[in-house]
């Protein structure tokens, strides 16, 4: 199936393959379609059938909510059924030579494991080496539940055979559900990925804020693996913000508390526990500071008056990121291209 | 357009924000900033979301979705905007506030807006309105290309290529975008692509060598529309978002 694509600036063609959807089609070819969340929810992957046919894979996507005129439709759930030409309402571009070109996979789930009583980590082996950059997420389909989900790598390595998640149990959540069931170790999974553009870069040469709620510290740890491998903290600083419930809500401290040790001059780190005071058992960590309240409030009162030369990541539930993002442009006055999120959740 | 009341000044938060519905269905977003008002658009030009959701601290609004943010009294796009915000003059009467007039796909425009007021006024005098119906030609490959235009209402849509082996390239739609700027550079002399209005469109012409007589004399306007112009011709090379 060759689809066009009619961009504000210029036009592109590529092939799709039979049942494949149109988005990872483009993405696959290194055009940079816009898209967020990848899997139905976000609405931005709105496009609008100019010639031919589509079929929708997903007709109740919450993202279908951005689409108003006849014609348009979400690229990352419907599929061409001929030849097609769509309009993209948006400049874009080729994506940058040096990017990880994301692909279909497939994949083995390994070593799942609870991490607290609503949070499950477990690895997936790929069936071929797998490049990613740090912050990048991968939409993964299992077994008995149609759609992608998105969820952040937490290793960083390059040509990886495994990839490491982190996954809060949802009590509506199909692929959750089934995550977190006792049939798991062994199953395959689909794969598509990485996407994202929250993604750290060493030549960046900033200090970096990082703030994540929950499980949005997946992401987290894959900046801080690439930082710590090639000894960022050296030379810049590192804060970090980790918001969680409680103590036992908490995970991967011991993680945490290792890269904090490496780099103690410039890095600090604090768990900030929303519902509860600082228990005594946190002296359990001592390479980890400790606060109570929410987690953009903590870190305003601890970044007051730190914020020169600073970039920002910003992962977890939308409502704390959203704060986030108010402390950052309206009180710590960074430019709007420093603070990096990806709504994909 | 005559007086259009928007709301009551007591409505409206101390540099803050209040989305206002206009006759015929038109949403306004009317701004506080410092006991001064202005109103523009009220959805991001993005994707459409309600600006009125957005952060604004009295000066620069930011919608909330992207991080695009822009310039509350000129609507003028600032850091990762790419478009700026349709704008609207706001009279105050007593305690209500009207809307007195939209801003001019000039002013609005990527390459005009912001500069002097007698330049701006002598660009002005350049600019023929002209309309096309759907599926009129604005110019053909090979054309001289002695004029820019700035598209007011409608859309333009590119094609390159001739006879059979054309090729879109791309199009626009917003109110103040610019296009045939080839007409401002040296050694342009002809079209490149054919501009085709795909539905009835409403334009301003400019000539070129006219305008650039004009900017000679004013070389701070002259260097901020150059600046812009080289602007828009990167966005089309490459995209601008540094890692």
């Amino acid at each position: 199936m060759k689809i066009q694509v009619n961009a504000r600036n210029r036009a592109y063609q590529f092939a799709a393959k039979p049942g494949q959807r149109i988005l990872y089609a483009g993405l696959e070819e290194g055009i940079h379609l816009p898209y967020e969340c990848g899997s139905g929810t976000c609405g931005t992957c709105k496009a609008r059938v100019t010639a031919g046919d589509v079929e929708d894979k997903w007709p109740e996507a919450p993202g279908r909510k951005v689409l108003k005129q006849p014609g348009e439709m979400l690229m990352c759930q419907c599929v061409a059924k001929g030849d097609i030409s769509i309009e993209v309402p948006s400049f874009v571009y080729a994506m940058d030579p040096g990017a990880c070109l994301p692909s279909a996979g497939k994949g083995i789930v390994r070593n799942p494991r609870m991490l607290t009583h609503d949070v499950i980590a477990f690895s997936v082996d790929t069936e071929a080496p797998c490049d990613f950059d740090a912050g990048q997420f991968m939409l993964v389909e299992v077994p008995g539940v149609t759609g992608f989900r998105g969820y952040s790598m937490v290793n960083f390595e390059r040509g990886t055979r495994r990839l490491d998640f982190v996954v809060k149990k949802k009590p509506d959540g199909g692929a959750s559900r089934w995550l977190f069931g006792d049939q798991v170790e062994g199953e395959k999974v689909s794969l598509f990925g990485p996407l994202g553009t929250a993604t750290f870069f060493p030549a960046l040469a900033k200090n970096l804020l990082l703030i994540a709620g929950g499980s949005g510290i997946a992401g987290m740890m894959a900046i801080l693996s690439r930082a710590c491998q090639e000894h960022y903290f050296d030379q810049f600083k590192g804060h970090v913000y980790f918001g969680v419930r409680t103590l036992k809500d908490a995970f991967f401290l011991e993680e945490l508390s290792a890269f904090r040790r490496a780099f103690s001059e410039k890095l600090e780190i604090t768990v900030v526990l929303s519902d509860e005071a600082v228990p005594a058992d946190a002296s359990r960590y001592p390479d980890l500071a400790f606060d109570h309240g929410m987690v953009h409030e903590a870190a305003s009162r601890g970044m007051k008056g730190r914020y020169q030369n600073m970039r920002a990541y910003l992962a977890g539930p939308p409502p704390a990121v959203d704060a986030c993002i108010r402390l950052l442009l309206l009180e710590a006055r960074l430019t709007a291209d420093n603070i990096r999120y990806d709504k994909f959740s | 357009m005559s007086k259009t009341f928007l709301c009551k000044r007591s409505d409206v938060p101390d540099n803050g924000l209040k989305e206002c519905e206009a006759p015929g269905n038109i949403k306004v977003l009317v701004a506080d900033s410092g006991g001064e008002y202005f109103a523009c658009q009220a959805v991001c030009p993005h994707q459409d979301v309600p600006l009125c959701e957005g952060l604004y601290d009295g000066a620069v609004l930011t919608c909330h979705q992207h991080l695009w943010q822009w310039d509350i009294r000129t609507g003028a796009p600032i850091g990762l905007a790419e478009a700026p915000l349709e704008c609207y003059k706001v009279e105050v009467d007593g305690d209500s506030l009207y809307l007195a007039s939209g801003s001019g796909a000039l002013e609005m425009g990527e390459l005009f807006s912001g500069i002097a007021g007698a330049t701006l006024e002598g660009i002005r005098a350049l600019a023929k309105r002209e309309e096309f119906p759907a599926g009129g030609t604005l110019y053909n490959v090979g054309d001289p290309a002695d004029d820019i235009f700035v598209l007011d209402t409608g859309r333009i849509e590119f094609v390159i290529g001739r006879d059979e082996r054309v090729s879109p390239a791309g199009f626009i739609l917003r109110k103040g975008e610019v296009f045939g700027w080839a007409a401002l550079l040296e050694s342009q002399p002809q079209r490149i692509a054919k501009a085709t209005s795909v539905e009835p469109s409403s334009v301003l012409r400019i000539n070129g060598k006219q305008a650039l007589q004009i900017l000679e004399k004013d070389a701070a306007a002259g260097y901020m529309v150059m600046r812009r112009l080289s602007s828009l011709i990167a966005r089309y090379l490459a995209p601008s978002g540094a890692k």
